[in-house]
């Protein structure tokens, strides 16, 4: 059970971001994935996730990404479970907090899925929340609410973008040590993209990107 | 799915593009008639009403554009720019229409302006034979252009400095300018001012354009002799003879040949040239001792505001009343029984007004969703046609598409006249929150296992409510407003309440008027009551203090 990618490509129509990138990222494991802002590790991500025509439509490339042995290419997102966790928490504000995770919970019977979000609400500490406005939520209880919404879908894989940098630095070792418990105890492979060492999961497994053409771009 | 979007998006452009083109073209191949151009050069009226349109467009296209500055400098160095926006919705509300007819009431020789001060301070028993009613200078058509347009400037460049990083970038120059001894005043001319300015052209060149070829306005409220131009336009195209028709498109074409060519002059007027000097001078300004009296031109807009509804309102209600009298010495429900009577005519308005704004908002909607980006910033000067031809033009290319289609004098053409003016608007109210939305939040849903749909039904539009809400809104607010599109497709068989106000306001039933323009109004502002009530923010359950803790 891995995920695999292998990018031969990925161009701007002004220049070459990558190059013959080769990743398997085992279950279980966390991939780091490290580079200067412009060097494309976002862009990897949102090809993995298969969100590259609506999130950055001048791109092209030739890539392929395969899940425990599935090819993903043709998979629109929604049908590739691999879940996703950006910088900010983005809970949907219209929904309350325990709305958002039950958003996240496959169909089946009413009660299961109940409980799964109050077990999911326990999990992050927040048990008796689940009734409140996302918005009254302290920043380091929202970035939890998110990973367990990501959790929650029972994705196949986890794709993290920088998911603790809008964090002060008491609450980022927090919620870092949380994720990671939480990804480990999943067993999924997960790939988490970021700009600082400290935010390194495991340092056996780290690429650092640097632009294949001319120098690095700030 | 995928590849099927862009198709759907180019099915949906052809609703759009299709009846839009068509109606330009048909509108601008009025204007190829030789004769009519030398019926039009001879006409003896034209030169008076081509001019009068001219000072009228530019005097209050200048008035507006100067009060709307000194209440932006004034509001933004005062930190009151939100209390300064606050009654702008409303008037912007107010159907142009409605505002003139109720701004006749007011300064007419039997208004209530000189009853206020009869017969104690003039000595008049009865109305003077003054000429404020449609006074030949236009000066009363000034006056209600630019109220009406002074809350439509504010609103565009509040748009504008209300983006959470434009308004803090402008601050902090504003601060800085400060430190380097500039007056607040002062700084926000020469900072803040210059650079807000070039994002108001598009809106001033509307604000020109309206009050240029304006014909409901000027019906009611405009100089009866000479007439402006648009209305004479009007009343040779309504004329029975074709010849005088022609000369009506003729003069039409005129008219916007002469936005067109006044847009150049009004937008070098404002480019900064002429202020270049002064703002590189390096003066800081004089302290501000004196009181300005800008100071009083918002609460003056106001009390302006309220007097026209109040007039509105209690002339809808007065039976008998005498002319000194302040108040009137009968109050009746007649006027109001005349349009319950006549519910026809409410049922109109209310049918057209709701079909054209859903099918304008279903189609923005569509379109936002399903076009590729590069499509969306090509074609919107395509779609902002109805905006951009002045109305009377307009009117004459949607009448010979109706008459081509064969739907003249029916609902159905009049609901096809109203959303293709109605879309433009509704695009434009929807477009800044629609293509704003995150696209994060939908890689977020799909990540989550859910499909297109689920984003849109469950996420997306949810969290849009308040931006798809007032869209719809304006589109009502917009088509119910509309006078000439009614009038010429509805080949007078369908009447609105925007058609009758305006034909009684030429006739002595005070009251009936009154009431029918008190309805243009109450009927848009029902429109944005009815959105702010389906998009008020959702009640969560109450905040439990002893899980606050972070």
């Amino acid at each position: 059970m891995s995920l695999d990618i292998h990018i031969r490509h990925l161009s701007t129509s002004a220049r070459t971001l990558l190059r013959d990138l080769h990743l398997s990222v085992p279950a279980g494991a966390i991939h780091t994935l490290m580079g200067a802002s412009g060097s494309g590790k976002s862009t990897v991500l949102a090809a993995v996730a298969g969100t590259l025509p609506t999130q950055a439509p001048g791109l092209h490339g030739d890539w392929t990404v395969s899940l425990n042995g599935q090819c993903l290419d043709a998979l629109p997102t929604e049908r590739r479970g691999i879940g996703l966790l950006f910088q900010d928490d983005l809970l949907f504000a219209h929904m309350s907090v325990a709305e958002n995770l039950l958003f996240a919970v496959p169909p089946g019977a009413k009660a299961q899925r109940l409980a799964a979000v109050e077990h999911a609400l326990h999990e992050a500490g927040l048990a008796g929340l689940g009734p409140r406005d996302p918005a009254t939520l302290s920043g380091g209880q929202r970035a939890r609410v998110a990973l367990m919404r990501a959790l929650l879908a029972q994705p196949r894989a986890l794709l993290l973008d920088e998911p603790f940098s809008k964090l002060d630095a008491a609450l980022r070792e927090q919620f870092r040590a949380f994720v990671f418990d939480h990804l480990r105890d999943s067993g999924i492979p997960a790939l988490l993209v970021t700009h600082d060492a400290a935010d390194v999961a495991d340092p056996a497994r780290v690429l650092q990107l640097t632009p294949p053409t001319g120098p690095a771009h700030a | 799915m995928t590849a099927s979007r862009p198709l759907t998006a180019f099915v949906l452009l052809l609703f759009a593009a299709v009846p839009l083109l068509a109606t330009a073209g048909l509108a601008l191949a009025a204007l190829l008639n030789a004769d009519a151009w030398v019926l039009l050069g001879q006409s003896p009226q034209w030169l008076g009403a081509w001019s009068m349109s001219v000072w009228t467009g530019l005097a209050s296209t200048a008035l507006a554009w100067w009060a709307t500055r000194a209440l932006l400098r004034r509001a933004f160095v005062g930190q009151w720019m939100a209390r300064l926006l606050r009654p702008v919705p409303a008037m912007l509300a107010t159907p142009h229409a409605a505002f003139a007819v109720g701004l006749l009431f007011l300064i007419a020789p039997s208004g209530w302006l000189l009853r206020a001060a009869s017969p104690w301070l003039t000595g008049f028993d009865w109305p003077p034979p003054w000429p404020t009613s449609q006074d030949p200078w236009g000066l009363g058509l000034i006056v209600g252009l630019a109220a009406k347009e002074i809350p439509f400037l504010l609103w565009t460049a509040a748009t504008q400095l209300q983006r959470s990083d434009v308004q803090q970038r402008w601050q902090a120059e504003h601060r800085l300018a400060l430190t380097l001894g500039y007056t607040p005043l002062r700084a926000f001319d020469t900072v803040v001012w210059p650079q807000l300015r070039p994002r108001l052209r598009w809106p001033l060149l509307a604000v020109l354009a309206y009050g240029l070829t304006v014909v409901d306005m000027a019906l009611v409220i405009g100089p009866g002799s000479p007439l402006t131009g648009a209305a004479l336009a009007w009343q040779w195209l309504q004329d029975a003879d074709t010849a005088t028709q022609a000369m009506g498109a003729a003069a039409a074409g005129t008219l916007a040949l002469s936005v067109a060519l006044c847009a150049p002059l009004a937008w070098w007027a404002l480019s900064g040239r002429l202020g270049a000097t002064s703002r590189h001078s390096g003066r800081r300004g004089r302290p501000a001792a004196r009181a300005s009296a800008t100071g009083v031109l918002m609460p003056a807009l106001q009390v302006l505001y309220g007097a026209v509804l109040l007039s509105l309102a209690v002339g809808s209600v007065a039976g008998v009343w005498p002319f000194p009298a302040f108040w009137p010495e009968l109050w009746t429900l007649q006027a109001w029984a005349s349009v319950w009577a006549s519910a026809g005519t409410v049922g109109t308005t209310l049918s057209l007004g709701l079909a054209s704004a859903l099918a304008a908002l279903l189609w923005s909607l569509a379109w936002l969703e399903l076009a590729p980006r590069q499509w969306d910033k090509t074609l919107r000067g395509l779609l902002y046609l109805p905006l951009i031809l002045p109305s009377v033009l307009w009117v004459l290319g949607l009448y010979r598409l109706t008459l081509l289609a064969g739907l003249e004098a029916t609902w159905t053409g009049l609901w096809l006249a109203h959303t293709l003016m109605t879309l433009p608007y509704v695009l434009l109210a929807l477009s800044p929150a629609y293509l704003g939305f995150d696209a994060r939040v939908g890689a977020t849903c799909a990540s989550l296992g859910h499909g297109r749909w689920t984003l849109l039904w469950r996420v997306k539009w949810p969290l849009l409510k308040r931006a798809i809400a007032s869209a719809a809104a304006v589109g009502f607010a917009v088509s119910v407003a509309q006078y000439l599109p009614t009038l010429t497709v509805g080949a007078g068989r369908y009447a609105t309440v925007t058609t009758e106000a305006v034909a009684l306001a030429a006739g002595a039933q005070r009251s009936l008027t009154s009431a029918y323009a008190w309805l243009l109004f109450l009927l848009p502002v029902l429109g944005f009551v009815l959105a702010a009530w389906v998009s008020r923010p959702r009640r969560f359950a109450a905040h439990l203090a002893s899980h606050s803790a972070p």
